[in-house]
């Protein structure tokens, strides 16, 4: 826990000294690239620094995607700090201000991986590095106008996820489990957002493939495990045993669930999650999921970094590369209760050592729009 | 004066005659609502938030707010788990002690609240916002973003043994809304909250030390946040950062709903009690009947304003803020 602390406060640190020294370049530095911009060959000699833009490390998901991002910076025989975080808080303005400093601090010698906050915030980001003629890769946040392709080399990359295949997949595992009849709830997220709004789907899209499984309600809980729970001891009153299976958008609301049917003394009812918590990984193994998905955070965090890294040395020209490798979807792992073990001590229990040459294996495919 | 349908009864009576009418409308649409099963459930759902909203009750009458109630049973959730599982993860032998530790962790965070609001003349609600994000902040460092789950079997009895239908916890939560009604009406303490709720000067002319007792109900209030926070452990199994939100939605407006004023001297527990329960009947009450859930908040709205309408005097109020 110590070590955890001790993390934050480095890293306020650095955030500070380095708003400082940004504070103290000055405005002038920001016309710099403008000079030596256009002239500069594609492959830089400088060695480019690092950083990741993002909201905030107190949540273990994006505590992961940095630690993805540091074991990149350490693969260069860097140490964990080279990689500078520009915290935004949920801030729009403080994450392009935060990177204005950063690109100006930098003079544009820098590989960037950033989630702009919200969409709009992504297209101000990119232009300011586009104007700093640094490079950058964003992942999940951006307009669907916005595209890599539109500004050169510049704007690397963007990852993000589709949750819908993957929540299907969920919903026939758990349908399955059912034996292909019966009554199934699904506990939502917050209903305007977009994954929550993704993972119904997926359940839908399954539902047509089992006509003896009727979705008796979805509700949102809004991804908050006390509201599950108050949800779930409701669908039990409205529907009693009609209820044969449960379909949740998070591991989070998957937990009030569980409870909320051992207060009833339910503990056989088939369950389907999101997220892949390594809390809910362990309730898998325990049987009391049937699964979950992860979308492993911390490769994600690591291999925008690199890409925006290797895109900034020249090892590769952005430009040159297919759509696919500009905007694609970012992998997801099906965790069922055959490999829950066999996930837990590949990715819980230690962390893999990633190829963080391997751009675009693991990927999904590029981005679909509607 | 006036027999039983005078102002006053009717105004007394009211947030309890709107329970009953919910109750009434609910089982109507769905005869399933008044199961037996389906009450112990609500009463499940209501039981962290009923000590939550006897803390802010307290602090209420006072003429006081309080709204550091998330951060409180955050960390005093985390906190519990952590101690819980040091002392050998089962309630017996040692685990128990964890109970008292935390309440009395909830009434010393409550007293630094008080202090903060008291000693360094901040606005009630802005010293108890702050201290609520200090609670949240503290609980998110020490747990680092993760979940620390209780598994013992003995400890998670609150919830899974049931007498006459309805969980262990249920009983215990009764027990200490009796405990706060003895406060309230038989302590010194309690007959105070209510002098200096219904106008400090003349509760300080007339001797009583506004400060301590100020400081005093913080304190309790925050011993009672601990309480909700140890059930709300028993309740999900497990604690994290963010296992007090929406306590504060859930605890003012339940008190608010019950009939305590704002303003301070109206209303003690008993209307703390009946709100909590139309809040979470309300909430049980529009999924058991099948309100489309892009209704609920609106119906949510409109309930709460209702509720408030009848159960509050308002004609002893010049002015409201």
């Amino acid at each position: 826990m110590s070590t955890f602390i001790r993390t934050l406060i480095e890293q306020e640190v650095l955030h500070r000294r380095r708003f400082l020294l940004a504070g103290a370049a000055g405005l002038g530095a920001m016309t710099v690239p403008g000079v030596f911009g256009k002239g500069r060959a594609m492959a830089a000699t400088n060695d480019p620094a690092l950083a990741w833009s993002y909201r905030d490390r107190a949540t273990a998901y994006w505590n992961s995607v940095v630690s993805g991002g540091e074991a990149f910076a350490e693969s260069l025989g860097k140490p964990k700090s080279a990689l500078v975080n520009l915290i935004n808080e949920g801030s729009s303005e403080k994450s392009l201000s935060d990177l204005k400093s950063f690109l100006a601090k930098t003079g544009g010698n820098c590989a960037i991986a950033c989630d702009a906050n919200d969409s709009p915030n992504a297209r101000p980001v990119v232009e300011a590095v586009k104007a700093a003629n640094a490079y950058v890769s964003t992942m999940w946040n951006k307009t669907d106008d916005l595209h890599p392709w539109d500004f050169g080399d510049n704007y690397v990359c963007h990852m993000t996820w589709s949750d819908v295949k993957p929540a299907e997949d969920t919903a026939r595992i758990l349908f399955e489990a059912m034996g292909g009849k019966g009554g199934v709830v699904h506990l939502g997220g917050i209903a305007a957002n977009n994954p929550a709004i993704e993972r119904l789907q997926g359940l839908k899209n399954a539902l047509a493939d089992f006509p003896d499984i009727e979705l008796l309600d979805a509700q949102p809980a809004d991804w908050d495990t006390t509201k599950a729970a108050a949800l779930m001891s409701s669908y039990l009153t409205r529907y009693g045993d009609r209820i044969t299976g449960v379909h949740c958008a998070s591991d989070q609301m998957a937990y009030g669930v569980i409870e909320a049917l051992l207060a009833e003394g339910i503990d056989d009812m088939p369950i389907v999650s999101y997220d892949g918590n390594p809390e809910a990984v362990k309730l898998v193994q325990d049987g009391k999921l049937l699964a979950t998905v992860y979308t492993n955070p911390y490769w994600g965090g690591g291999i925008l970094t690199s890409l925006a890294y290797h895109a900034a040395i020249g090892t590769f020209k952005p430009s040159e590369e297919p759509n696919e490798h500009r905007e694609f979807y970012g992998p997801t792992v099906l965790i069922t209760q055959e490999d829950a073990a066999e996930f837990s001590a590949k990715y819980i229990d230690a962390v893999p050592d990633y190829d963080w040459n391997d751009f675009w294996g693991p990927t999904n495919g590029q981005i679909q729009y509607n | 004066m006036g027999g039983i349908l005078s102002r006053e009864n009717i105004i007394r009576w009211a947030a309890l005659l709107v329970l009953l009418a919910l109750i009434a409308l609910f089982t109507a649409l769905n005869p399933a609502f008044l199961s037996q099963r389906n009450l112990a459930r609500i009463a499940i759902a209501a039981a962290p938030a009923m000590m939550v909203a006897l803390g802010v009750t307290f602090v209420i009458v006072m003429g006081s707010i309080d709204l550091s109630m998330e951060g409180a049973v955050s960390l005093a959730a985390v906190l519990f788990c952590l101690l819980f599982v040091k002392l050998g993860g089962a309630l017996l032998p040692w685990g128990w002690l964890a109970v008292p530790v935390i309440v009395l962790f909830g009434a010393f965070y409550g007293m630094l609240t008080g202090l903060v609001h008291v000693r360094l003349k901040i606005p009630s609600f802005m010293a108890s916002l702050a201290m609520g994000f200090v609670g949240t902040g503290a609980a998110v460092m020490i747990t680092g973003g993760e979940i620390v789950r209780i598994g013992d079997s003995t400890f998670r009895m609150l919830l899974t043994w049931r007498i006459l239908g309805y969980p262990l916890m249920v009983y215990v939560a009764i027990a200490c809304i009796f405990v706060a009604l003895f406060i309230q009406k038989h302590t010194v303490l309690g007959r105070n909250f209510y002098a200096i709720g219904g106008g400090e000067e003349l509760a300080h002319a007339s001797g009583v030390n506004v400060r301590a007792v100020r400081i005093a109900g913080f304190a309790l209030a925050g011993a009672f946040y601990a309480i909700g926070a140890i059930f709300q452990v028993a309740k999900l199994g497990q604690a994290e950062a963010a296992t007090g939100a929406n306590f504060m939605f859930v605890s003012i407006t339940s008190v608010v709903v019950g009939g305590v004023a704002l303003w301070g001297g109206v209303g003690g527990v008993w209307n703390a009690v009946v709100g909590v329960l139309i809040v979470n009947v309300i909430a049980n009450g529009m999924v058991v009947i099948g309100l489309p859930n892009f209704l609920q908040d609106g119906v949510l709205g409109v309930l709460v304003i209702l509720a408030v309408v009848l159960a509050t005097d308002r004609r002893a109020v010049a002015f409201v803020k």
